[in-house]
C-alpha cells in the first residue's frame, strides 16, 4: 500500500538518484522494483539548472530561468562548467553574461560569480540551491530522503569531481557515491533490456561530452574505456548559432543582450530538429538559418566528439560495427545531424528508446537502490575506470604516469623515487592529471613538499608515493620517506577546489539552526550507523560462525553489547569509540571471510549458490 | 621531482587471481576471474557493513584490481615474472648498442612523419614496431616457458624485457601523435 507509505510519519529513509546536469536536473527513486522521475507540484519532471539571485532571495529552476534576460548577472545558467575550474580557466571567459569577482590574495583559485551587486557565490554553492530544490522535491513525494547517488560525466576531473561531492553535502546530501553519467545510462537501459554484449554510451549533453565502451556480462557492468569534452554539448551548438546571428545583427555585448540571443539561439536548434528551415524576429531584425547551415556550424563540434570515439573505441579493443548497441544519452543526442554522425562513425543505428533526458537519473536511482541495500538485484555490480591518468611530475617538467586512464576503480598504485642532490631535505611533490608527456601540458591537481627528510647523499633517500582512488573516483596522495619514515597524506583538493573547512563552515551556515542541528543530525547517522553495523556483524556470525577463532565469538559478543548500549545514548564520540572497538575484535574474522569469498570466487562459485547447494 | 626507481613489485598478482604463473595469457578467462572476484569484493557489495568488513573488502578489491592491471600488461607481468624468482629488474643490463641505434632511427622518423603531418608513414611505422613487439611477446612466452623457474636460464631473458620497453614507449608515443592529429 504505498498510500500508507507516503503519510506514515515514520517513513524509512528513501535512497534517491540525482542527475545534476548542464541545462537541467532530475531526481528520481526506485519504486516497486522501477525507477522513477519524480515530478514537481506542476507535474515537470525537468528542474532548469538555472538559479537566481534577487533582492528577495535566491530562485532555483523555471521561476529562474523566466528572469534570466532581465538580470542576466544574477542569474547562474549552465553552472556545471563552471564546476572545479580555476578562475583563470579559459572557459570562464567564455561567451557569456556574467561577472567575475578577481582572484583574492589568499584566496584559492576558485571561480566567484558576482550576484546582487557585491555577493560573491562559488559554482559549489549555486550547485548546492539546484541540489537542495531537488531534495526538498523528493522529501515532498517520500517524506523521508536517506542518501543519494550523483552522477558526474565519466569525463570529470578530479577537482570536478570533488567540486560536485562538496555541492551534494552542501545541500545536506548523504552522498552514496558519485557515479558517472554514461554508467548510470548504461545501468538503466542494460536492466530494461537484460541482455549481455559490448555496448557504447554516447551521451552528449548540455555542456559535457562522455563516450563510454563497457561490457555487460551476467549483470556486471565493466567499463573498458572512457574519454570525453568535459566543455562541450548543446551549449556549444547554442553558442554557434549566436555567433552566427551577431554576424547577421552586428557584435553586441550586453549581458541582457547575450544572454537573450543565447535563449533565441536554443530555440532556433530545438525548432530545426522539425524544420528545414527557421526565421525568427532578433531585436526586430528577421534571422533565418536553415538546417544545412546549422549542421555546417557544428560540423567541428561532431569532428570533437569522433575523434573522442575513435581513441576510447582503440582503447577498447573494438571497432564500432562490432558493438552490440550504441546508446544516445543527453538532450543533445535528439538533434538529427547527431544523430546521422554517430550512425556513420559506429556503423550501426544508434539507439534511444528510452528517454535521453531521463536516462541517468533513472540509473542513479538504481544504483541508489542497490547501495542502500534495498535492492533485491545483489546480481548486479558496476565496474567503472578513472577517465584521466594520474601522475606525478618528474625531472624536466616530464609527467610519470602511476595510473594509466582505464583503470578499474577502486585503485591504488606505489611509485618509489630518489633524491638527485647531496643533502636534500625537502621533495616537491605535484599531482597531474592527463595523458600529455610534458607537465605544462597537463592539469595539475596539487602540490605539496615532504620535509624534514635528514640530509643524505643523493640516490639513498627513498620516496615512496602512492595513489589510492575511491569507488567515487577521488584520488588521495601519500608520500613517504622510507629510510626515516615520514609521512604525509592529502586529500587531492585545494588547487581548485574548497577546502574542507570551508565547506563545513558553508554547511553550518547553512542550516538553519547552526550548531546544535549539526550534533542532532550527527547522533540519528551515528544511529543508524550503528544499528547497520550491529545487525551485519550478527549476520555475519550467524552465517560464519566456523570461521570464529577460540574466544573471539565471545570478544565480538560483548563489543556488540557495548554498542548496542551506546547506541540508546545521546554521545555520539562514545558511539564511535565503541564502534571502533567492535572494528577492532572483528578484523581478523573479517578478514578471514573475505579470504574464503576469493576463494569461492576462484572456484567460480558464489556465496550464493553454495548455499542454495547446501539447502537443496 | 626526482629519479624514479623501476617499479617494485610487492604482491604477486597471480596468486591474487588464482592463476598459475605464466607469461602466457587466456585474456578473456582472466578477464571473467577478474569480474567474478570483483562480484565478490567490490566495496558496493559491502555497504552497510562493519567498517572492518568494508575495509578488508575494499583491500582485496584494490589488490585484485591492480593484479589485474598488472598481468594484463605484457611488460609488467614480465617484470612480476622476473621478480617472482629473485631476479632483480631494477639493474637491467645495458641494451644492446644496435638496438638503441635502430630505436633511435626510429624515433626520428617518427618525428619528421609526425612533422610533416604523414598519418600514412606513422601508420607504417607502428605497424612495424608493434610486430617487433608481438615477436618479442613470442620470445619471452617461449623463454618462460622452457626455463621453468630456473634462474640461470632467465636471466638472458631480462635484455628482451628491456627492448618490448622501448618498443612500448615508441607505440605509446605513436598514440599520443595519432590522439593529437584527430
Amino acid at each position: 500500500m504505498p498510500l500508507l507509505e507516503i503519510f506514515d510519519p515514520k517513513a524509512p529513509p528513501r535512497p534517491i538518484g540525482i542527475d545534476l546536469g548542464t541545462t537541467h536536473s532530475l531526481v528520481a527513486y526506485v519504486r516497486g522494483g522501477h525507477p522513477r522521475v519524480i515530478a514537481d507540484c506542476d507535474g515537470e519532471l525537468l528542474l532548469p539548472s538555472v538559479v537566481a539571485y534577487g533582492p528577495a532571495g535566491v530562485l532555483v529552476g523555471t521561476k529562474a530561468k523566466l528572469q534570466a534576460c532581465d538580470s542576466p548577472r544574477d542569474t547562474i545558467v549552465s553552472v556545471k562548467r563552471y564546476m572545479g575550474r580555476g578562475a583563470d580557466d579559459p572557459e570562464t571567459r567564455r561567451l557569456g553574461p556574467y561577472d567575475f569577482a578577481a582572484r583574492g590574495e589568499a584566496q584559492s583559485n576558485v571561480v566567484r560569480f558576482q550576484v546582487q551587486g557585491t555577493t560573491l557565490v562559488t559554482p559549489v554553492e549555486v550547485s548546492a540551491e539546484i541540489l537542495r530544490t531537488l531534495k526538498r522535491r523528493a522529501e515532498d513525494e517520500l517524506r523521508s530522503v536517506g542518501g543519494a547517488v550523483v552522477t558526474v560525466p565519466a569525463y570529470f576531473d578530479d577537482a570536478q569531481r570533488q567540486a560536485t561531492k562538496d555541492a551534494a553535502r552542501l545541500a545536506g546530501l548523504d552522498v552514496l557515491r558519485l557515479l558517472n553519467e554514461p554508467t548510470a545510462a548504461a545501468l538503466a537501459y542494460g536492466l530494461e533490456k537484460r541482455q549481455n554484449g559490448t555496448f557504447a554510451v554516447y551521451d552528449l549533453g548540455g555542456g559535457t561530452f562522455d563516450i563510454t565502451v563497457l561490457v555487460l556480462d551476467q549483470g556486471v557492468f565493466q567499463v573498458k574505456a572512457t574519454g570525453g569534452d568535459s566543455a562541450l554539448g548543446g551549449d556549444d551548438m547554442d553558442r554557434a548559432i549566436a555567433q552566427e546571428i551577431f554576424e547577421q545583427l552586428g557584435p553586441h555585448t550586453e549581458p541582457a543582450l547575450v544572454r537573450r540571443i543565447l535563449d533565441d539561439a536554443r530555440g532556433i536548434k530545438h525548432a530545426l530538429t522539425e524544420s528545414e528551415e527557421v526565421e525568427r524576429e532578433v531585436l526586430g531584425r528577421a534571422v533565418r538559418i536553415t538546417r544545412p547551415r546549422f549542421e555546417a556550424l557544428v560540423a567541428p563540434l561532431l569532428g570533437r566528439t569522433g575523434a573522442v570515439c575513435r581513441r576510447v573505441l582503440r582503447d577498447a579493443g573494438v571497432r564500432g560495427a562490432d558493438l552490440d548497441g550504441v546508446i544516445l544519452v543527453g538532450g543533445a543526442t535528439r538533434v538529427p545531424c547527431v544523430r546521422a554522425y554517430v550512425r556513420e562513425l559506429f556503423e550501426q543505428e544508434p539507439r534511444s528508446d528510452v528517454d535521453p533526458d531521463q536516462v541517468v537519473a533513472l540509473g542513479a536511482a538504481i544504483q541508489a537502490d542497490l547501495l542502500a541495500g534495498q535492492g533485491v538485484r545483489d546480481d548486479v555490480l558496476l565496474l567503472d575506470v578513472i577517465p584521466l591518468s594520474l601522475g606525478l611530475e618528474v625531472g624536466g617538467g616530464v609527467v610519470d604516469k602511476i595510473l594509466p586512464r582505464n583503470t578499474t576503480i577502486p585503485a591504488a598504485a606505489r611509485a618509489q623515487y630518489t633524491t638527485q642532490e647531496d643533502r636534500q631535505t625537502g621533495f616537491e611533490i605535484h599531482v597531474v592529471q592527463g595523458e600529455r608527456e610534458m607537465v605544462r601540458d597537463a592539469r595539475s591537481l596539487a602540490r605539496f613538499t615532504l620535509k624534514g627528510i635528514p640530509p643524505m647523499p643523493a640516490g639513498l633517500a627513498k620516496l615512496e608515493v602512492t595513489f589510492r582512488v575511491d569507488a567515487d573516483g577521488l584520488l588521495s596522495v601519500e608520500a613517504r620517506e622510507q629510510t626515516t619514515g615520514i609521512a604525509q597524506l592529502v586529500q587531492v583538493k585545494p588547487s581548485y577546489g574548497l577546502d574542507d573547512a570551508t565547506v563545513e563552515k558553508m554547511l553550518l551556515e547553512a542550516l538553519d539552526h547552526g550548531e546544535e542541528d549539526l550534533v542532532e543530525r550527527q547522533l540519528a547517522q551515528n544511529r543508524i550507523e550503528a544499528h547497520r553495523i550491529l545487525a551485519s556483524t550478527a549476520k555475519a556470525l550467524e552465517a560464519d560462525r566456523a570461521l570464529l577463532h577460540a574466544g573471539e565469538e565471545l570478544c565480538i559478543a560483548n563489543a556488540m553489547e557495548a554498542l548496542t548500549k551506546a547506541s540508546k545514548g545521546n554521545e555520539p564520540a562514545l558511539m564511535h569509540a565503541r564502534m571502533d572497538a567492535l572494528d577492532l575484535v572483528s578484523k581478523a574474522f573479517a578478514e578471514r571471510r573475505m579470504n574464503r569469498a576469493i576463494a569461492l570466487a576462484i572456484e567460480g562459485r558464489r556465496v550464493d549458490e553454495v548455499a542454495s547447494e547446501v539447502s537443496s | 621531482m626526482d629519479t624514479h626507481l623501476p617499479f617494485n613489485v610487492r604482491l604477486d598478482p597471480f596468486a591474487t587471481l588464482g592463476l598459475a604463473p605464466s607469461f602466457v595469457l587466456d585474456v578473456p578467462a582472466v578477464e571473467r576471474r577478474h569480474r567474478d572476484l570483483s562480484r565478490a569484493l567490490h566495496p558496493d557489495r559491502f555497504v552497510g557493513t562493519s567498517s572492518s568488513e568494508r575495509r578488508a573488502a575494499l583491500a582485496k578489491a584494490v589488490e585484485v584490481n591492480e593484479a589485474w592491471r598488472l598481468l594484463r600488461d605484457p611488460v609488467r607481468r614480465a617484470e612480476v615474472l622476473f621478480s617472482r624468482v629473485g631476479i632483480p629488474i631494477d639493474h637491467q643490463p645495458a641494451t644492446e648498442p644496435a638496438f638503441l641505434m635502430e630505436i633511435l632511427e626510429l624515433r626520428e622518423a617518427l618525428g619528421e612523419a609526425q612533422a610533416a603531418h604523414d598519418l600514412g608513414a606513422i601508420t607504417r611505422l607502428s605497424t612495424a614496431v608493434a610486430a617487433r613487439a608481438r615477436l618479442l611477446e613470442s620470445e619471452l612466452a617461449e623463454g618462460f616457458e622452457s626455463a621453468r623457474d630456473d634462474r640461470d636460464r632467465l636471466e638472458p631473458l631480462v635484455g628482451r624485457l628491456g627492448q618490448l620497453r622501448y618498443l612500448q614507449r615508441f607505440l605509446d608515443q605513436v598514440r599520443a601523435i595519432e590522439d593529437d592529429f584527430n
